[in-house]
């Protein structure tokens, strides 16, 4: 056995017969395993309540009885978001973006413009997720049990009884690596385990599950490293235990914070208030269709009556009234679409600079990488709220064709006049059958890897330098034995 | 690996020079220990011994000067000199979660020795240890517990030098006096011992030669087995303690 290895297996002896590292480390790892179960149970319970709501309004939706096609523009439809099969194991934004849009004719949902971005993981300490107990817990337990790797050997005297035997100093350093290291194994195995079930039987896609195991290792290594390095490098193994909680609670607590607070003051957007009022000025600036004196309205009048060859509306083989519907949705959706692009665009900014503020921490980068390979990144609920739109445009744009077609003027107009006008206006219930269900299309494997990249990199950058301290303690250590 | 020499000293310090902390602490040092020899290094405090000691283990390079161990360069080929080297520190460090059996199964085997049960019985009788004590925890280890279990690895490794550092301070006298004859016993087998000490009577109990160190420099040097003032020394070594 090598000596590298010897001291390894030395460490995790030690390791074994310490009371308070048992103590520790069976904490964390059943904390882990516990979330993974209930990572694993709440996915599916959350799954099948989502689908199970879904189904049932879709059923309420069909099953509406024979009605004006506008009671049905504004009877609405409700959608979920299907829970990504990774979401139980990091629910990145999904808690507080929310999963359930109410679609209706006139507005879009308020979610659209919800103040999404205020996540941290300060208020993410609710939540036992895997990702939670790696991400912050994991790091604590092995500062806990490594600050005195090092430190405590060379003030004792320890560390110069093993230089004594003609072992370097970089092996006694990469000895106590490896076995930090295979803590750090222990730690990530429940999450492991729990990412190969979701692959397995869960649905989640193979190399999303990779991506995340790959990244959570790579994360766990840059604090074995920083951990081992701080404890060779510290005068002592009391500063060495304050230098590394402090640097814990800056990269694990505060920086996460900071970097979304960074983000939100450089680039601050409307307030939800401040958009609902702008967008409410904008939609009277469109125009009113009620209103016979409205420029807009009375130029698309002129231009229809135009494209017929007709000069009254009343002589229109179509609805007018219909397509004023169709027009007065399309001008609104088309507000909307623009006020929320606008606001993705700024947070997708926000989202940019907090990631290059991951430079800052590990944690930050982790945390980018994990909510992008599980697709509860913000980009993920962008998409949910975009097909969602698309879907609520083309129902309601449905329904409004129906009147436009299937309704005439003269009953549309007197249908609250006329009784047989009002009996004939009222469409066949299965029309609402023929409204395609919504279907929501995930980001793919490979949009989810690509989006994941980022953070991946920049745990790349964290490893080579907590790697590039390493050695550099190494050094030092050499000498410190002296 | 250059090759030692059989017929070179086991310690051989020429012109050594060390610069700690902007102070010299050795000034142009000249030690040389033979195989089977004891050489017993005295000074005060900051009289350099612990530096010398740290140079011939390769802690520390030389600013100018050299240090061999068996013909090896101790600034170039450390971690050779380090296999060659048994050192007992003042203060024995063991793992007191681990038995005295552990220990040196352990440590001897990062310099790549498999003693067997055995053997480690022999060399921990050779030490002293009693048999009851070698499967305990050493957490309660006294300081000459802890001694003789770092005496046993030693033993073990049959390195051809051994450095002594303080091993007599905080023994009793009959644990003292056990060392001193156990080092005796080591001289007869051929191991080159250099010990630094403030304990004049031991080192003279053992000792082939007593250097006298002051300020960086070996300012006296006695043999004695023959006619030597230990009184004289002795007031000499007061006096260079004090500056």
């Amino acid at each position: 056995m090598s000596p590298v290895l010897r001291i390894a297996a030395n460490e995790l002896r030690l390791l074994a017969r310490t009371r308070v590292a048992q103590i520790a480390v069976a904490l964390v790892v059943a904390l882990s395993a516990v979330a993974a179960l209930t990572a694993i149970s709440q996915g599916r319970e959350s799954q099948e309540i989502r689908s199970r709501f879904q189904a049932q309004a879709d059923r309420e939706f069909d099953g509406q009885p024979a009605r004006h096609p506008h009671r049905m523009v504004h009877y609405g439809h409700f959608v979920f978001r299907p829970l990504p099969a990774l979401a139980g194991f990091d629910p990145g934004v999904d808690a507080f973006t929310g999963s359930t849009l109410f679609l209706e004719g006139h507005r879009q949902n308020s979610a659209n413009f919800g103040d999404v971005r205020q996540s941290s993981l300060l208020v993410r300490f609710g939540q036992l997720t895997p990702a939670f107990v790696i991400q912050a817990l994991g790091p604590l337990v092995l500062i806990f049990i490594g600050f005195g790797a090092l430190a405590r050997e060379r003030e004792s005297g320890l560390l110069r009884l093993h230089l004594a035997q003609g072992v370097g100093a970089r092996q006694v350093l990469a000895g106590k690596v490896v076995a930090l290291a295979a803590v750090a194994g222990l730690i990530l195995a429940p999450a492991l385990i729990a990412l190969v079930w979701l692959a397995l039987f869960g649905g989640a896609p193979a190399p999303a599950v990779a991506m995340l195991a790959g990244g959570y290792a790579v994360y766990l290594l840059v604090w074995v490293l920083i951990t081992t390095s701080v404890s060779a490098l510290a005068p002592s193994s009391r500063s060495a235990l304050a230098l590394l909680v402090a640097g814990w609670a800056v990269s694990a607590i505060l920086a996460p914070r900071l970097a979304t607070d960074i983000a939100l003051a450089a680039m601050p957007q409307a307030s939800r208030l401040e958009t609902d009022i702008a967008i409410q000025r904008d939609l009277k600036k469109i125009g009113d269709s009620h209103n016979p004196d409205d420029p807009h309205f009375n130029a698309f009048r002129a231009s229809v009556l135009k494209s017929y060859g007709v000069s009254r509306v009343e002589d229109l083989p179509v609805n007018y009234r219909g397509l004023i519907a169709m027009e007065g949705e399309r001008l609104t959706s088309a507000l909307f679409d623009r006020y929320a692009e606008r606001q993705f665009a700024g947070q997708r900014e926000q989202s940019r600079m907090a990631l290059i503020l991951g430079l800052a921490s590990p944690t930050l980068a982790v945390r980018s990488l994990s909510m992008a390979a599980s697709g509860t990144d913000l980009e993920g609920h962008r998409r949910f709220l975009q097909q969602a739109e698309a879907y609520r445009y083309t129902i309601v744009q449905g329904l409004n064709r129906l009147q436009a077609e299937a309704l005439t003027f003269s009953d549309d107009t007197n249908r609250n006049r006329d009784p047989e006008a009002g009996r004939r206006v009222r469409i066949d219930p299965g029309a609402w059958r023929r409204t395609p269900d919504f279907v929501y299309r995930p980001a793919s494997t490979a949009e989810a890897l690509t989006a994941a990249l980022p953070g991946l990199a920049l745990l790349g950058l964290w490893a080579g330098l907590a790697g590039s301290l390493a050695w550099g303690a190494g050094r030092r250590l050499a000498r410190g034995a002296g | 690996m250059p090759a030692p020499c059989s017929s070179s000293p086991a310690i051989e310090i020429r012109d050594l020079c060390v610069n700690r902390g902007g102070a010299q602490v050795l000034k142009n040092l000249q030690l040389t220990v033979n195989p089977g020899e004891v050489y017993a290094l005295l000074g005060g405090n900051g009289a350099g011994k612990s530096t010398t000691l740290a140079v011939l283990m390769g802690f520390l390079r030389p600013t100018s000067g050299t240090a061999r161990v068996t013909g090896l360069d101790t600034a170039s080929e450390a971690a050779a000199v380090r296999g060659r080297i048994g050192y007992l520190p003042e203060t024995v460090a063991l793992y007191e979660t681990l038995s005295a059996y552990e220990n040196i199964a352990y440590f001897l085997g990062l310099s790549g020795a498999r003693p067997t049960r055995s053997e480690m019985d022999a060399a921990l009788d050779a030490a002293g240890l009693q048999a009851e004590a070698r499967t305990r925890r050493t957490a309660g280890f006294s300081k000459g517990m802890r001694q003789k279990v770092a005496i046993a690895m030693a033993l073990l490794r049959e390195a051809p030098v051994l450095l002594l550092d303080e091993p007599t301070t905080g023994l009793d006298p009959v644990a003292a006096a056990d060392f001193n004859r156990l080092v005796s016993g080591l001289r007869e087998r051929g191991t080159a011992i250099l010990m630094v000490t403030h304990d004049l009577l031991g080192a003279a109990d053992c000792a082939d030669r007593i250097g006298l160190l002051a300020g960086g420099v070996i300012v006296e040097e006695a043999r004695p087995r023959g006619e030597v003032d230990l009184l004289g020394l002795h007031r000499r070594l007061g006096e260079a303690a004090t500056g």
